[in-house]
């Protein structure tokens, strides 16, 4: 089960946390520690709730009328549930990229730069931009024509243009919910190689349903089923010497 | 259903449409040449130009197309910020409250109140009460009442069309609610939004009945200058001729209709190249 963490050491952490939707619990009892400028993938079959759990790191789940939590998260800390949480300031230090690429209708430039925008950064936009494209591996394909709407692009380069939106953020935590999915084996290979590249500067929790991908990028995997952590631990040895028969079950896939 | 009965059926049906389409075109296309035939020959700079009058000859629609075009400008200048305004409420801040369905149930009927009945609360209201008179400004928020359903409507199907996705990636940002909606709801919203405005300006330049019950003058001899003269319009003014026994009159009004359309169709263009436009720029 759930060993091998220090649990103080984490950017985020939950205690026995519950999730429902309505009168179903998607998420059950989990005891999780992220940390810090580490990878760590979600894996687990569909419906386990994955994206769940992803979403309510950043509050996303705040939208959906009949989503309730029971238990705690720690992000750095402080209880992000707590009533004085301000939730646009944890968004904007835990920042999210989504399953379908989803840019604004909007220039290239001008996706980049609304974020820190209105969080009042006025000085140096154009180096952002150009910081932000880079890390993210596409300057070279945009930069003469950073005027152009973001939504004529690629959707490999769409995806790695909502990267770099978040990178220019300048999160603490990047959240990805199978971000390659909507992608061919090319654009997934430069993603995966970015996130290569990211896990120097930040903390990364990647939901991916792709074994081998987590395998090739994560630090820590984490093994979900029917809403339960069953196991999780360094990539490494959960792929090679899992403890539990689940475990072992989904990676060979005998199931899901 | 064997295959052979299913193309039959699909035939069938796209035959249907089609005659249905095209009747109704060549009906609009008869109408349309009448009225060109008609009122053709009155269309010249002297119309436009002139005042009216009660000789045939020299008559002209001077008053009536600034009465209208100030009229439209009215209109749109108190029903737009309203109608979008009362939209983004509903779609985003009104929730499923009871107040929300209550006022959600009466925008869709009050889209169907015969407009007669807009010109009656215009008297009482603006005219009246507000002691507005029978001026330009109580025609005009009239017609603002009237057309107002019509905006919250289109606005709010457009707020809803805007793909979930967007406004998801904007909060992601850290943004607040009102920075989604002033920055991606909204402009994303606008082919549709502009689509309410040309529904609007059409449905309103034609209007006669509550013009006439607020008070519009048949016979103006000036071009308004302030929202509080007396005022009249181009339906009003369609409407006077048409009412005339002398034969003449009648095609005048056929003239006056023509400048009508003419009016309609320049100020919805406004609204349709921006829609164009808007709608090239997503599409690519
Ligand atoms: N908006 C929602 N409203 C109600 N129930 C939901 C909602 N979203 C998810 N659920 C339910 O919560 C459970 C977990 O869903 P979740 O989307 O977290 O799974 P997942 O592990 O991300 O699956 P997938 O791999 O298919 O993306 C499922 O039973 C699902 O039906
Ligand atoms: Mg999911």
């Amino acid at each position: 089960m759930v060993d091998s963490i220090d649990s103080n050491d984490g950017i985020f952490r939950t205690q026995n946390l519950n999730l429902y939707y309505g009168e179903n619990r998607a998420v059950k009892d989990v005891s999780i520690s992220f940390k810090k400028k580490e990878v760590t993938a979600i894996i687990g079959p569909s419906g386990c709730g994955k994206s769940t759990l992803l979403r309510t790191l950043n509050r996303m789940n705040d939208f959906i009328d009949i989503f309730s939590t029971k238990g705690e998260i720690f992000f750095q800390g402080e209880d992000i549930y707590r009533s004085s949480q301000d939730v646009a300031d944890l968004r904007k230090r835990v920042g999210m990229v989504f399953q379908r690429p989803n840019p604004f209708l909007k220039s290239i430039y001008k996706n980049i730069v609304w974020g820190p925008q209105i969080h009042g950064t006025k000085k140096d936009l154009d180096e952002l931009v150009e910081s932000s494209l880079r890390k993210a591996g596409l300057w070279d394909e945009v930069k003469d024509r950073l005027n152009d709407l973001a939504t004529n692009l690629s959707g490999g380069q769409q995806q790695r243009l909502c990267i770099a939106r978040t990178i220019a953020m300048k999160p603490e935590v990047i959240l990805m919910d199978e971000p390659c999915s909507a992608l061919d084996p090319r654009s997934t290979a430069r993603i995966e190689d970015l996130i290569g590249e990211l896990r120097k500067d930040y903390t990364i929790v990647i939901v991916t349903h792709n074994m081998q991908q987590a395998a090739r990028i994560s630090d820590k995997t984490a093994f979900f089923y029917e809403g339960e952590l069953v196991e999780f631990g360094d990539t490494k040895s959960l792929f090679t010497k899992p403890k539990e028969k689940r475990t072992e079950d989904y990676i060979t896939g005998r199931f899901g | 259903m064997s295959l052979r009965r299913r193309r039959l059926t699909e035939k069938c049906f796209k035959i249907a449409t089609a005659l249905i389409t095209w009747s109704s075109i060549a009906i609009l296309g008869v109408l349309v040449f009448q009225i060109l035939k008609e009122g053709m020959q009155w269309v010249d700079w002297q119309f436009i130009t002139s005042l009216p009058s009660r000789k045939a000859e020299k008559a002209g629609i001077y008053t009536a197309i600034w009465g209208s075009f100030y009229l439209m400008i009215t209109t749109m200048l108190f029903a737009l910020p309203t109608g979008i305004g009362a939209a983004i409420f509903l779609e985003e801040y009104g929730g499923k409250s009871r107040l929300s369905r209550f006022i959600d149930v009466n925008v869709a009927n009050l889209a169907g109140v015969p407009s007669i009945v807009y010109g009656l609360l215009g008297l009482a209201v603006f005219v009246n009460l507000f002691g507005f008179g029978r001026s330009v400004i109580s025609g005009g928020l009239t017609l603002g009442l009237l057309v107002l359903p019509v905006i919250i409507i289109t606005t709010r199907g457009a707020i809803r069309s805007v793909p979930k996705s967007i406004p998801q990636a904007a909060y992601a940002l850290g943004a607040k609610k009102w920075q989604v909606i002033f920055f991606h709801t909204l402009p994303y919203a606008l082919p549709g939004i502009l689509t309410g405005v040309i529904l609007s300006v059409s449905r309103a330049i034609g209007e006669t009945a509550p013009l006439i019950i607020v008070g519009a003058a048949a016979y103006v001899a000036f071009v308004p200058e302030s929202l509080l003269d007396e005022f009249t319009a181009l339906p009003i003014q369609i409407f006077n001729w048409t009412s005339r026994p002398q034969e003449v009159f009648h095609s005048l009004s056929a003239g006056g209709i023509i400048i009508l359309l003419s009016v309609m169709l320049t100020m919805n263009s406004v609204a349709i190249f921006f829609r164009h436009k808007t709608q090239r720029s997503r599409n690519g």
